[in-house]
């Protein structure tokens, strides 16, 4: 029955109820849509991470990763790359050369990261090829080798579809190799950091300029179904090729793994702050149905009801009160981010994040546990609250108590 | 056979610069079925005395034995336990629990002593049918009037089937109609029930009720007499 009578008397009052209520719900409401409004963000973030730059897994000889040297490639790198398609879960992979070059230009002259790619294999791996945003993928054979230039970088230094550029490098034997390339096209892609970067050139071309033996590459990457089982099969890997370094996007994008890790900490941080605040809301009324009650309190302790449950009386009252505003604006919150998930917000204001590799569109998200979560969490700053007030209360002296005017 | 007995009982209050004395050395003893009231002057020591008895205040000095459990040495845990099995209680004012209806307020007494769900209907709706509220049962203290409100605080007092009743000025707040009303209702189940009734008042008309008149003035009882009250 006390059950009844805690959430029969936060009627009694009903203004002051209705207005912590709704305080609760603004508060939560808030939590839990930026919770997901930045949620989504950081999905969105790793998810284009992963389609974009990194794909699930990447093989590498040990230690390139370390200091990118360019004389750490392995053999055999197209009968590797068979063997991997062959497997479960793999959807395809794709063969890389890597180097540091020099690429000079009137405006000036930049170090970027050329990867030499298979343009069919690198289709199915990584989507550059759908981030073109002026002339084309690394298509068919040319007298010229073609360049595919990130449109930032195009647009500071100035080039054109059909520019000539001299690519500089030291190759496999520490001679300076220049070479003429032509772009083929510019690429955009929610990462301008990246686009800044990054040149593509077709695999055979780098090959050549770096004077690598046939049949070697520095990376291969392999896109998977899912990043669910992305750990089994990363020990297979390991296991089939026990030379090579095979590594997943976590460990190879380090700041992508940061997003995902730290975001949700952040976000409970976020929530918990909203909670407290709300938390002296609930303690302020609590303390006023103490005080407002105190005879009535008097009154129940000297029929028999025993201190224990007048405490839980208290606390379930808060609990009540905090859960009911808390669920509204969770689901309430959960139902706009669910509106969000297919209808992207646009945010003007966050042009600036693409820099980090952040769409200014933002497709909402929130875990169901992640909601879930946070009602546990009003759960435990309602009993928080009602401390304090329910101590109070059962502190009273029924015979004080019932003589109060 | 005596339910109740103090002795030398006395209480107190020295948290003022001036002690006061409000219960100074009294001897009492009460029979089951008695049908008694508590008189004397505002400030004599009334509802301190009630309190003691009651279990709800210690005696600063002096011993409470009901049925023979002695009440000073119980913790304030089994004291609680002792006022929820063996004392009705009727107060002033403030006695239900405004969002209860008639029935569950009825109810929460035997509910805490965990009698069980059957026993609880049953007994809740005859007795309410016998003070007259049959057709309140379902109704909240606010939609009820003073009188109707103090039957039910009745009601549930001897719900939980208590060794007595105590009564502090249970008629204060009623006009002269519902005041008559509820004595002939405590009366009638003093007289059905066996049930044992202690009240105070300051109503003469209430007093001529009583079987048992006790006067106290300064913390002392000054009168006690037993008498007939229909020779009235
Ligand atoms: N908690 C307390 N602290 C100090 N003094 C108290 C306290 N409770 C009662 N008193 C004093 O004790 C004396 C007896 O009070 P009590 O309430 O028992 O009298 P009463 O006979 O019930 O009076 P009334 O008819 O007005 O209800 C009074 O002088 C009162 O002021
Ligand atoms: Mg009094």
């Amino acid at each position: 029955m006390i059950w009844s009578i805690a959430w029969r008397n936060i009627w009694r009052n009903k203004i002051r109820s209705t207005i912590v209520l709704v305080a609760i719900t603004i508060g939560l409401f808030a939590g839990v849509f930026s919770t997901g409004f930045y949620k989504g963000m950081a999905d969105m973030r790793v998810e284009s991470g992963i389609k974009t730059e990194v794909s699930h897994i990447q093989i590498h000889k040990p230690d390139f990763m370390l200091n990118n040297e360019i004389s750490l490639y392995f053999d055999s790198s197209n009968q590797i790359v068979s063997r991997i398609n062959e497997m479960e879960s793999v959807i395809a992979s794709s063969r890389r050369i890597e180097a540091e070059c020099f690429f000079k230009t009137a405006h000036g002259t930049r170090g970027v990261r050329i990867v030499g790619v298979e343009p069919d294999r690198e289709k199915k791996v990584t989507d550059i090829f759908e981030q073109m945003v002026e002339g084309d993928y690394l298509a068919g054979d040319h007298r010229i080798p073609r360049i595919l230039v990130g449109k930032t970088l195009g647009e500071k230094l100035k080039l054109k579809i059909g520019s000539k550029i001299p690519v500089d490098m030291v190759d496999m034997n520490g001679n300076f190799s220049s070479k003429l390339y032509k772009i083929g096209g510019f690429f955009e892609t929610t990462n301008k950091g990246f686009d800044e970067r990054t040149v593509f050139v077709r695999f055979d071309q780098l090959q050549q300029q770096l004077n690598l033996p046939d049949n070697a590459a520095h990376e291969i990457a392999i896109y998977l179904q899912n990043d669910a089982n992305i750990d089994i099969v990363q020990g297979k890997l390991q296991e089939k090729f026990p030379q090579l370094d095979v590594k997943n996007w976590r460990q190879i994008g380090k700041e992508l793994a940061l997003v995902t890790d730290s975001m949700d900490q952040y976000m409970y941080i976020f929530v918990i702050i909203i909670l407290l605040a709300l938390c002296f809301g609930i303690i302020n009324t609590m303390l006023m149905v103490v005080l407002e009650r105190t005879k009535e309190l008097g009154m129940l302790m000297a029929v028999g009801m025993h201190r224990a449950k007048v405490f839980l009386m208290i606390i379930l009252e808060s609990i009540f009160l905090s859960l009911s505003g808390g669920i509204l604006g969770i689901i309430i919150g959960y139902g706009v981010i669910k509106y969000f998930e297919d209808t992207p917000i646009v945010l003007d204001i966050f042009k600036g994040f693409e820099h980090y590799g952040y769409s200014s569109k933002v497709y909402t998200n929130l875990p169901p546990e992640m909601a879930l979560n946070i009602a546990g969490l009003v759960f435990i700053i309602g009993i928080i609250s009602a401390l304090y007030p329910a101590w109070k209360a059962i502190r009273l002296d029924p015979a004080d108590a019932i003589r109060t005017d | 056979m005596n339910i109740l007995e103090t002795k030398n009982l006395h209480k107190v209050y020295d948290e003022t610069s001036v002690p006061v004395y409000a219960v100074n050395g009294i001897d009492l003893t009460i029979k089951k079925g008695e049908f008694t009231a508590i008189v004397g002057p505002s400030g004599s020591g009334k509802t301190t005395l009630l309190n003691m008895i009651g279990g709800l205040d210690r005696p600063t000095k002096g011993e409470i034995i009901v049925n023979n459990v002695k009440l000073n040495d119980l913790s304030s845990r089994k004291l609680t336990d002792f006022r929820l099995k063996n004392i009705g209680f009727v107060f002033q004012a403030y006695n239900l629990i405004p969002v209860l209806t008639a029935k569950e307020n009825v109810e929460f007494i035997m509910q805490l002593q965990k009698r069980p769900k059957k026993e609880r209907d049953k007994r809740t709706i005859s007795l309410l049918e016998a003070v007259g509220l049959g057709d309140r049962v379902n109704s909240r203290p606010a939609k009820m009037s003073g009188g109707q409100q103090q039957r039910v605080a009745v009601t549930r007092a001897i719900a939980s089937k208590p060794q007595f009743v105590l009564a502090d000025e249970p008629t204060a707040n009623l006009d002269s109609k519902s005041t008559e009303n509820l004595l002939e209702i405590m009366e009638e189940l003093n007289r059905k029930e066996q049930i044992t009734f202690i009240f105070s008042t300051h109503d003469q008309r209430v007093v001529k009720k009583a079987r048992r008149v006790i006067t106290v003035d300064d913390g002392k009882i000054v009168k006690d007499e037993t008498r007939d009250p229909e020779k009235d």
